[in-house]
């Protein structure tokens, strides 16, 4: 018997793909319905957490005037903050718990919060090096970026609800995105520009979504998790702890002050940085946490971080009278613990310097352009056919391109005023979405945002840097004024860049362009 | 810093090999394929002389991507117009009959049963599992987002919605059993 009809047929089960093209069709399908109707939040999100990067940044350009610490906090004037912050919480009667916030090379601010979960008012304050609190936080913007990104300034649980779906449809995206993919590898490094928009939106749809992978699929489960987290712990309460959440959150978070309404000494926090540093000589102080301070039932919270870990620090558990009585093992403890400790820095970028911070940028901004390009892959495909949704065109430009300048034109308002800033933002938006839909072409309306986003970002940074240049002793308010006139240079450039591409888009004979381009 | 930057300079190389390979007319160049893969491996072992094995995965997967969508900027192929011609042969997402009663209970699947089924299938595990209290939570946790991309990205792509219905059911009714049958039996 021949062997050549065997070798005929394994050779032809070789040549099988690993995905049929109707599996890939049934995703690409899918893939395309839940990017289209998340599109939206998909890119709000992204854009504000690319930007939340650099909210500690953007804290330090809204009061270049306020104190630097560039010496370590010594244990007197770490005890100084926290009776100051305490009396301070008492006249805003905001007293129960007070967080110290230290400097670092990163971010050379001594920062003191107090929050009192009952009257729900609480305060912020940048502390000089000797523990005298000496200005109260006032950053506008950098809090409204920061609740645009984590609720859309949505009540809370709402927000954090929706925020929390819109990371699942995210990362339903990237698997779904990945297994419609089937030219992987081979396509991994092909970028056609120009000629046909669907084939060029294809390509680096697919080459920013691949090659950034693992962090996107990192800053959507993370950010899913932070963001579902209520609703997961109310069920797990509901099912392990009598519905009680506090209980649940505590099973995580480590233990929990005792309410007892008696007051007690402020406890000495020497002795307890002294006896973690006994067992990590090299550790560095990051925050303090008194729990109902000032009462017998209160906890302080030791955070000191060891070099070479990505968790912001472990947390050492102390009793009113400053004895040990337990850690949170975010180094080093079991994997829930470690998932804990780095969940935060690893959504943020913030477990390192500037270097990281700039790393999640380009890939925070590359998922951004990952999210325009799916719906634009859309838009070029139905012209494509003949059916074009000029409307959505438009309106979609009108979103993608209105987002920037929506937050230039908040970012402006909020040098002058805290006030309104949601309503600035929300009539923006309003505002672009009218431009796009009386403006007669899509190009058109992401000219007209990209020249005005340029000027507003132009003048933000000359506004900001005349308001502050005298006073001004934070070397971070230059830096970002730089890089607001950069970003104003390259809107201005693509303004005025001219397209290469064509609308109806075909693809040619090179066996690259059976890509997805879809 | 020197060390970080061989660390670079031996990824780019990796790349730059890897993209060699894929980009062969025929099939991947088996040597290079290797090669490539070889010096980002090693990369990974130079950047460990500098720093954490934490910080090496965290700066290793990032600087890879950012070096990767370089090597993909530099080699861009630029078109002309005339480029524009000829016959598509991309695959194009599966044409289905749909009407807004279909769409409404594919979002019902996808967005509410699939959640239903994940945070049950997480809330199971965070009470069943014999871990470390935190562990079981943590893990449990991290699941859920997990599962409900992969329920929310099956069920749109899966046109039976029958099928997806009774799995995710059946899914949901198994974990929430075992999530909340020791309080109801205490």
């Amino acid at each position: 018997m021949s062997l050549k009809p065997i070798a005929h047929d394994v050779a032809r089960k070789r040549k099988r793909p690993l995905l049929s093209s109707k599996f890939v069709q049934a995703m690409l399908a899918g893939h395309s319905a839940l990017g289209l109707a998340f599109a939206a939040l998909i890119y709000i999100v992204c854009l504000t957490g690319t930007l939340s990067v650099f909210l500690p940044e953007f804290h330090r350009w809204e009061q270049p005037n306020a104190p630097l610490v560039t010496e370590p906090v010594s244990a007197k004037a770490i005890t100084e903050a926290a009776w100051a912050a305490h009396g301070q919480a008492l006249i805003d009667d905001a007293s129960q718990d007070i967080f110290l916030s230290f400097p670092s090379a990163y971010n050379p601010r001594f920062v003191v919060n107090y929050f009192n979960s009952a009257t729900r008012k609480d305060g912020e304050w940048v502390a000089d090096g000797d523990g005298r609190l000496v200005m109260r936080v006032v950053a506008p913007f950098a809090d409204f970026l920061g609740e645009l990104h984590t609720q859309l300034h949505l009540p809370r649980t709402l927000g954090f609800f929706i925020v929390g779906l819109t990371g699942v449809a995210l990362l339903s995206s990237l698997i779904s995105g990945l297994l419609a993919h089937p030219r992987i590898f081979k396509d991994a490094f092909a970028l056609r520009w120009g000629g046909s928009n669907r084939l060029q939106q294809a390509d680096l749809h697919n080459r920013l979504g691949v090659w950034g992978l693992p962090f996107h699929f990192v800053v959507s489960l993370s950010g899913a998790l932070l963001g579902l987290s209520t609703l997961i712990v109310g069920v797990l309460a509901m099912a392990a702890y009598n519905g009680d959440s506090d209980k649940a959150f505590a099973a995580i978070r480590g233990p929990q002050p005792i309410v007892t309404g008696q007051p007690g000494p402020i406890p000495e926090v020497g002795p307890m940085i002294a006896d973690v540093l006994r067992e990590k000589p090299d550790a560095r102080l990051v925050s303090i946490h008194f729990q109902r301070i000032a009462t017998s039932g209160q906890l302080v919270y030791v955070k000191m971080r060891t070099p070479g870990h990505l968790a912001f620090g472990n947390t050492y558990y102390f009793d009113g009278n400053g004895k040990r009585i337990g850690q949170g093992g975010l180094e080093d403890g079991g994997v829930g613990q470690q998932i804990l400790g780095v969940l935060q820095p690893l959504h943020f970028g913030w477990f390192d310097g500037i270097a990281a911070k700039i790393l999640y940028a380009v890939l925070g901004l590359a998922l951004t352009i990952v999210t325009q390009s799916g719906v634009a892959i859309w838009l070029a495909r139905r012209r494509d056919k003949g059916r074009p949704a000029e409307r959505w065109e438009r309106i979609w430009s009108g979103l993608v391109w209105g987002q920037p300048l929506a937050l230039a034109i908040t970012a402006t308002a909020a040098l002058f005023t805290g006030r309104a800033l949601v309503l600035i933002y929300l009539a923006v938006t309003i505002a672009d979405i009218v431009i796009a839909v009386s403006v007669s072409s899509a190009s058109l309306v992401k000219k007209i945002l990209q020249g005005l986003t340029a000027a507003t970002l132009a003048c933000v940074a000359g506004v900001h840097f005349y308001k502050w240049f005298a006073v001004a002793s934070d070397p971070a308010s230059y830096w970002i004024d730089a890089g607001l006139l950069v970003a104003a240079a390259i809107f201005l450039v693509l303004t005025f860049r001219t397209r290469r591409v064509t609308g109806p888009s075909y693809s040619l004979s090179r066996d690259a362009e059976t890509a997805i381009a879809g | 810093m020197l060390t970080i930057l061989s660390a670079l300079i031996v990824m780019s190389i990796g790349l730059a090999l890897l993209r060699a390979s894929w980009l062969s007319r025929r099939k991947p160049h088996l040597p290079f394929l290797i090669g490539g893969w070889l010096f980002i491996v090693v990369s990974f072992f130079i950047l460990g002389r500098e720093l954490s094995g934490e910080f090496v995965v965290a700066y290793g997967l990032l600087a890879l991507a950012v070096l990767a969508y370089a090597a993909v900027a530099l080699t861009v192929e630029v078109r002309g117009k005339r480029a524009s011609v000829g016959v598509s042969v991309a695959l194009e997402p599966e044409v289905r009959r749909t009407d807004w009663k279909r769409a409404t209970a594919k979002s019902m699947l996808a967005i509410v049963l699939a959640g239903i089924a994940a945070i049950g299938i997480g809330v199971a595990f965070a009470v069943a599992m014999p871990m470390e209290v935190q562990d079981r939570i943590v893990i449990g946790g991290v699941l859920v987002p997990a599962l409900w991309g992969g329920g929310m990205a099956w069920t749109l792509a899966d046109a039976k919605l029958l099928r997806a219905t009774i799995i995710l059911l059946s899914v949901s009714a198994v974990s929430y059993a075992v999530a909340f049958l020791p309080k109801i039996l205490m």
